[in-house]
């Protein structure tokens, strides 16, 4: 597990992290979220000793990570570029020397990533000669070569288009299930719904949400979706109900107790058809925009 | 694998070498450079032992005498073949080419060289100082004097108290040489260094690449590699000449002297070029663009200008305070011990002051890159650069 405790960061007095604390744990995969300029990146960079935190604690599984290089962790910046006029397999076999593997092992390795992204005829090509969506395969290429301890990507769906996305899903999935602690950040929040475990959200330097995604929705879902035969407006004045959301026959609410759910129901009944009385199931993205707003 | 097997820096450098020598222009341009210099001396060699032949005729007693004096003082190059034919058969020879020319004497006193379609240059200054001496002598005998007691060129001798003009000229070229492959040098291996970190920059690749190694490292390999590859162009350039030059049928003086100083002139440059490196590294940290380099790269250009120039013309006391400052003491000092005056202890001092500068250089190209190539968005001053936080 990896764990941020209380990191803090200023640029030129401005406070960007105020007291970040969260984890990414092991076998997961951790989505951060948060708008631009909320720190995400810093939070990032602070995480792979690209830049110093001036208060706080990281720690790998209880141990500080006290060196300015992290050699077994993946990385992926926010914005890309590996060398644009190299061909693609000399690039990786230097970036996994750097990392510490021998030139052969690099080799193999970069020919295995490769051919699993449906690269290997590309091997030899320019990396400035491939599409963007091709380059970024690369790019994750890079990160995974030396088989990372941790895994952190910036913004690893952008720019992709969907099939690609899935491919990168599944990558990612695959390196949570083995047991690497993998944090990634995106805008695109519907593509955190199917994919996150766990979730992080940042606002302005500071941790609105730590916590994995299913409690998260459970926090959320005391909430009701109900469609009626008729005008559902008489739940406005029902006690024991908030009315959320409400159009015609349909209705979001959240009820005091289940109790005050349950008679609500017997009560709906009694006034003609109920065609759905269900537990709302938040969308990530929408828990997103509570918890900001 | 945790474990490295072969340090950080050893595999930036081996890149750096790998890139370079896979790079085409690179190649060619040192082959070309190789092929200009064999090409220069060999063409200097030929020309210094090719003799010119003329054939030349008389065609009366006068003629004889001016052309075998001029046979007698011409010199290692020139031949002159005389002989005396009548004014008939010398221009019928003339014309079909089997002379190069006719002399013949006119009245009062004056000659006629005669060409069939032009007359060499080299024919006629000699024929044209020999006729000078013959008319000369002639009139001194009338006049009853001998012409050996004419005030003539030996009347001034000119000597050096410092060396000799043959050694003087030898500097000259020397110094321009030094000069000119310290300048070339520094430019096609110092822009690189340059140019490589803005690419790594510009591309965030140094991000990845410091998230798995200290960038000190990086820096180090990134200038090991281009010192490297710098110092094997220039070796390879100065064997090759020198060789050259001891295969040549021409005696080139010297050549003791000039292969001892160019071994000087190879430590020089190694610490001139490596404070140079770490300014390179300093600049290309700072720019966001390659086309911030070509605003920020011109004092250093300018610099380098003046080392050529200072190698080229500076004399003197200039010359000896230039053999003692940093970056231009790697031509000026070489310069200074082709004279064979300087005492060892000189350049071992200077050596020592520039490997002094190279250290604080290196130390602050490595604060500054640390610093800068980290940073987004537009070119940074060096005040800017030195307040940005890690």
């Amino acid at each position: 597990m990896l764990e941020l405790q209380q990191i803090t960061r200023s640029f030129a007095g401005t406070k960007v992290l105020d007291e970040v604390s969260f984890t990414v744990p092991r076998g997961a995969l951790t989505g951060f979220v948060g708008a631009n300029g909320a720190g995400k990146t810093t939070t990032m960079r602070i995480i792979m000793g690209l830049l110093n935190a001036h208060g706080g604690r990281l720690t790998l599984d209880g141990a500080a990570l006290d060196a300015p290089t992290r050699p077994n962790f993946g990385y992926m910046p926010e914005e890309r570029g590996l060398y644009p006029k190299q061909p693609v397999i000399d690039q990786l076999i230097y970036l996994g020397q750097l990392h510490g593997l021998a030139r052969g092992t690099a080799r193999t390795r970069a020919m295995d990533l490769l051919a699993r992204f449906g690269l290997a005829d590309r091997a030899k090509s320019r990396l400035e000669a491939l599409s963007l969506g091709n380059q970024q395969r690369v790019q994750v290429a890079a990160a995974l070569l030396h088989e990372p301890d941790v895994l952190v990507l910036d913004e690893p769906f952008s720019g992709l288009d969907p099939l690609a996305v899935d491919a990168m899903s599944s990558i990612l999935r695959d390196y949570a299930a083995r047991g690497v602690p993998v944090l990634f950040s995106s805008h695109q929040l519907d593509l955190l719904d199917t994919l996150v475990d766990h979730l992080v959200i940042i606002q302005e330097g500071k941790i609105l949400a730590n916590a994995p995604a299913s409690e998260l929705r459970t926090a959320q879902a005391s909430r009701h979706r109900l469609a009626l035969g008729a005008d559902a407006g008489w739940l406005r004045t029902e006690p024991g109900v908030e009315v959320i959301d409400l159009s015609g026959e349909h209705a979001l609410v959240s009820f005091g107790t289940p109790a005050d759910g349950q008679r609500v129901l017997a009560h709906a009944l009694s006034r003609g058809t109920v065609t759905q009385f269900a537990l709302h199931r938040p969308a990530l993205a929408d828990i997103y925009r509570e918890i900001i707003a | 694998m945790n474990t490295l097997a072969t340090p950080a820096w050893l595999i930036v450098t081996l890149r750096e070498v790998e890139t370079k020598l896979r790079d085409k222009a690179f190649i060619i341009s040192t082959l070309v450079t190789l092929l200009l210099i064999i090409g220069s001396i060999a063409v200097t060699g030929f020309l210094a032992t090719r003799t010119t032949q003329f054939s030349v005729a008389a065609t009366d007693q006068a003629s004889l005498t001016v052309l075998n004096q001029a046979a007698s003082d011409a010199e290692d190059q020139l031949k002159i073949n005389v002989e005396q034919l009548p004014a008939d058969d010398a221009t019928a020879q003339l014309d079909v080419g089997e002379l190069d020319a006719t002399l013949s004497q006119g009245p009062a006193n004056k000659f006629t060289l005669t060409g069939s379609d032009e007359v060499p240059d080299k024919l006629h200054g000699a024929l044209r100082e020999a006729t000078e001496k013959v008319l000369t002598a002639r009139l001194l005998t009338s006049a009853g004097l001998n012409a050996d007691q004419l005030p003539g060129d030996g009347a001034l001798t000119v000597t050096q108290m410092h060396g000799d003009a043959e050694r003087a000229s030898m500097i000259k070229a020397m110094a321009f040489l030094f000069s000119f492959l310290f300048y070339m040098s520094a430019l096609i291996f110092g822009m690189p260094i340059a140019n490589s970190v803005i690419e790594e920059k510009q591309n965030r690749v140094v991000e990845i690449l410091a998230g798995a190694i200290n960038l000190r490292q990086l820096l180090a390999g990134k200038i090991l590699g281009n010192v490297i590859l710098a110092l094997a162009q220039l070796l390879l350039f100065l064997s090759v000449g020198l060789f050259a030059a001891y295969l040549s049928p021409v005696q080139i003086p010297f050549l003791g002297v000039v292969s001892q100083v160019a071994g000087w002139f190879v430590a020089f440059f190694l610490v001139g070029f490596l404070v140079l490196a770490g300014i390179w590294a300093t600049l290309g940290a700072l720019a966001s663009r390659t086309e911030d380099l070509q605003q920020s790269s011109g004092p250093v250009v300018g610099v380098l200008m003046a080392v050529l120039f200072i190698g080229i013309y500076a004399k003197d006391g200039f010359l000896v305070i230039a053999s003692y400052v940093p970056i231009v003491s790697s031509v000026a000092m070489p310069i200074r011990l082709l004279g064979g005056e300087v005492s060892l202890v000189e350049p071992l001092i200077s050596l020592a002051l520039t490997l002094a500068t190279c250290w604080f250089t290196i130390l602050f190209a490595e604060r500054i890159y640390r610093r800068a190539v980290m940073h987004t968005g537009g070119a940074l001053t060096l005040r800017k650069a030195l307040k940005l936080e890690l």
